[in-house]
């Protein structure tokens, strides 16, 4: 064991010494990913509040207006405007200026007491499908509610002949951080912990310092872990900040428990240095190394079901995402933090995670050739 | 022994032989009578440390190193030189197991480099072409860490650490960082880095590049220091004064090893001194005029500015009186002329060029 690490412990004091004596170096491997950690939560942000509606209101009515209050009460929309005709409700929308547009025609309020149909029409900007499935979904319900209390009415009874009562488990306000947040925090540490292994050995092989160390008889098993443990205890410094901001700026509890969710992050960031190492056995320079880091976060943000549901996805991106250690991650981070879940319910995914961080570790080791050139 | 028959083998095969048949023989005697009388530094001077035959590697359709054959004397300083890109810095990569031979092989103290490479770590110190050790890390943490890598630890890394730095004089700069040492400085550190296992046999790649004559000199006092110790010395250098410092050298020309032996036996080879020529030293003002004016003259085969004066190669046949009338002519008159005996780099140029000849 001693033979088969030997040289660990002068390479771990070494790259300890290396890494805290750069703080350039160490401030560019924290403040990016915080940075992105905060832009991300709030950017990736699908609850549609108060989106931009212009009036076409023909009918000038109490019940006319009424309507329109529905319209702002359910917090989806306000009213960013007045127009006069059809032509400015649509030039409205198609300029930007509102993302739906609400006519209600004349003769709104007489077939409504006539007991006739009395229509309403909305536009709704599809080019944001997120946004107009919203506000679509808004406008029915609106339309709903008023037709049956209308009925109701008429009727003399009091409840609903039928009702649905959901409830909606783990996040009950169906707040988006709550769904991203623990997505943002396995995309940002990949970013930050590959790359700085991936560079590490480069640059030893670009100053010249790799020759010498492989004069002396340092084993590889010892020049990895060497490598690879003081960025270990930096990326858990560093999830551990991600983490509390998660938790205080935004306001995302955390269900289940934080041994749980240590031991993913330790295992998860233990399979992303291996694969920085094993990056930097193959790069000949740092801009290698920096493409070829790229070509693994690229699908790990696309197919990691960190934004689109990997459920939807076809087949082909499912598989990519399914060797991808940031899906594993995601789905336990998600697991413990908004179900509550334990290790013992989803146990299966860390054993693939420690599967891969030593399948790849144990790569990058055998890789590693003793020679040059 | 080894090592002579080495050196014959390639003379004979570079320098044709009818011409070198002769001088075989005087090498092979100088040889052994240098080494007797103490020239060669270890006390068994027969004993070979580092052995190369038909070293040879190819990158691609490249050959950067063509069988070459040479071996070093136990406690010898070996010279080991050749312009850019000759194939020094691959021979002494493939001597640290650092690369592998295309063909050929190479043992050191007896051990295959190729074969038995972790065997060959203990015994041998490398310190490569390029300022190999971290910036970031003060000298004491180089040393520490060098220390730790060869799997020292507690009170001995601490002694260990004690006598490296006594012996390259490091005390005042030890808890400065290696980055903002001068050049000299640097050398030595990286020096006793490579030192810090005891190694019998030290590999230094060009050590003296880029460093101010007086560091060179103090560098090369330490190396003498290191000798005196038993231990062998591999340095490749440019420089042709610091050849001159070698009890041994080899020359090495595009790929092929042209030369080995000693500095003194290579400059009486017979490619160095043709048949009826004369080496004089010519000192006198404005002398690139003079040169100029030499150089039209018939009999004088080279001429080459050292400084105040130029070193001529001439037929036996021009005196003394036909050069100084000539400079007279061109209106230098105060001219000092003496004869000199060739220097290495003569030996290297001579090499150099008839080889290039050969190649046509």
């Amino acid at each position: 064991m001693k033979l088969l690490f030997r040289g660990f412990n002068a390479i771990l004091y070494k790259e300890f010494l290396v890494v805290l004596r750069d703080p350039l170096t160490l401030f560019f491997m924290f403040f990016p990913p915080l940075i992105e950690m905060i832009a991300f939560g709030y950017a990736l942000d699908n609850d549609v509040k108060h989106m931009a509606m212009v009036v076409l209101n023909e009918d000038r009515t109490m019940e006319s207006r009424q309507l329109i209050d529905r319209f702002v009460n359910t917090q989806t929309f306000r009213v960013a405007g007045e127009v006069q005709s059809v032509e400015e409700l649509a030039a409205a929308i198609r300029r930007g200026k509102a993302y739906v547009g609400l006519q209600i025609p004349p003769n709104f309020t007489r077939d409504l007491h006539a007991g006739r149909n009395a229509q309403v029409q909305v536009l709704i900007d599809g080019s944001s499908s997120t946004i107009a499935a919203s506000a679509l979904n808004t406008a029915l319900g609106v339309s709903f509610r008023e037709s049956v209390f209308r009925l109701l009415g008429e009727t003399g009874r009091r409840e609903l002949p039928v009702e649905v009562r959901p409830q909606i488990l783990y996040n009950p306000a169906m707040r988006s951080p709550n769904f991203f947040v623990p997505g943002v925090i396995g995309v940002v540490l990949q970013i930050a912990t590959t790359f700085a292994t991936a560079m590490s050995l480069v640059r030893e092989r670009e100053r010249g310092t790799l020759e010498q160390l492989l004069v002396s008889p340092l084993s590889r098993w010892g020049l990895m872990l060497g490598k690879l443990v003081p960025y270990l205890c930096i990326g858990i410094v560093m999830a551990t900040s991600l983490i509390a901001i998660m938790n205080w700026l935004f306001h995302v509890p955390i269900a289940g428990s934080l041994t749980a969710l240590f031991a993913a992050i330790v295992v998860y960031i233990f399979c992303l240095l291996s694969l920085g190492l094993l990056v930097s056995t193959r790069a000949q320079n740092q801009i290698q190394a920096l493409q070829m880091s790229m070509v693994f976060i690229m699908p790990s943000v696309f197919f990691s079901g960190f934004i689109f549901p990997r459920e939807t996805m076809p087949w082909i991106f499912y598989a990519i995402g399914s060797l991808l250690p940031t899906t594993y991650f995601i789905e336990l981070a998600r697991a413990v933090i908004l179900r509550g879940a334990s290790l013992a319910d989803f146990w299966h995914h860390l054993v693939i995670l420690a599967g891969m961080g030593m399948a790849l570790f144990a790569l990058c080791a055998l890789r590693f050739r003793k020679k040059i050139g | 022994m080894e090592l002579n028959q080495h050196c014959l083998r390639n003379l004979a095969e570079w320098i044709t032989l009818e011409a070198v048949l002769p001088v075989v023989h005087l090498t092979l005697e100088d040889c052994l009578s240098s080494s007797e009388s103490g020239l060669v530094f270890s006390a068994m001077p027969s004993e070979s440390m580092i052995v190369c035959e038909n070293l040879t590697k190819r990158f691609g359709q490249f050959t950067a190193v063509d069988h070459v054959s040479f071996s070093v004397a136990k406690g010898s300083i070996f010279g080991f030189l050749g312009p850019n890109g000759s194939g020094k810095s691959t021979v002494i990569r493939m001597l640290c197991g650092l690369l592998e031979p295309s063909d050929g092989r190479a043992t050191i103290s007896g051990h295959d480099v190729a074969r038995e490479t972790d065997r060959i770590k203990s015994l041998i110190g490398y310190m490569s072409q390029k300022f190999s050790l971290y910036d970031e890390l003060t000298v004491h943490e180089n040393l520490m860490f060098y220390g730790r890598l060869y799997g020292l630890s507690g009170a001995g890394l601490l002694q260990r650490r004690d006598e490296l730095v006594a012996l390259a004089h490091l005390e005042p700069y030890l808890h400065r960082r290696a980055g903002l040492l001068s050049g000299g400085w640097r050398q030595r550190l990286a020096m006793v880095c490579a030192l810090v296992h005891k190694p019998s046999v030290l590999f230094l790649d060009e050590p003296t590049a880029g460093i101010d004559p007086v560091a060179r000199r103090e560098l090369w006092d330490l190396l003498f220091e290191f000798s005196s110790m038993g231990m062998t010395l591999f340095v490749t250098t440019h420089y042709m004064d610091e050849a001159e410092r070698c009890s041994h050298v080899g020359y090495i020309y595009m790929s092929k090893l042209v030369v080995c032996g000693e500095p003194d036996d290579l400059k009486q080879l017979p490619v160095v001194n043709p048949a009826g020529t004369k080496r004089l030293d010519v000192t006198c003002d404005h002398v690139t005029v003079g040169l100029q004016a030499v150089r039209r003259l018939p009999g004088v085969r080279t001429a080459t500015v050292f400084g105040q004066s130029m070193h001529l190669l001439v037929e036996e046949s021009i005196s003394e009186q036909f050069i100084r009338e000539r400079l007279d002519g061109v209106g230098i008159h105060q001219t000092d002329i003496r004869p000199i005996a060739p220097s290495l780099e003569d030996v290297f140029v001579a090499l150099t060029n008839r080889n290039n000849g050969d190649g046509k």
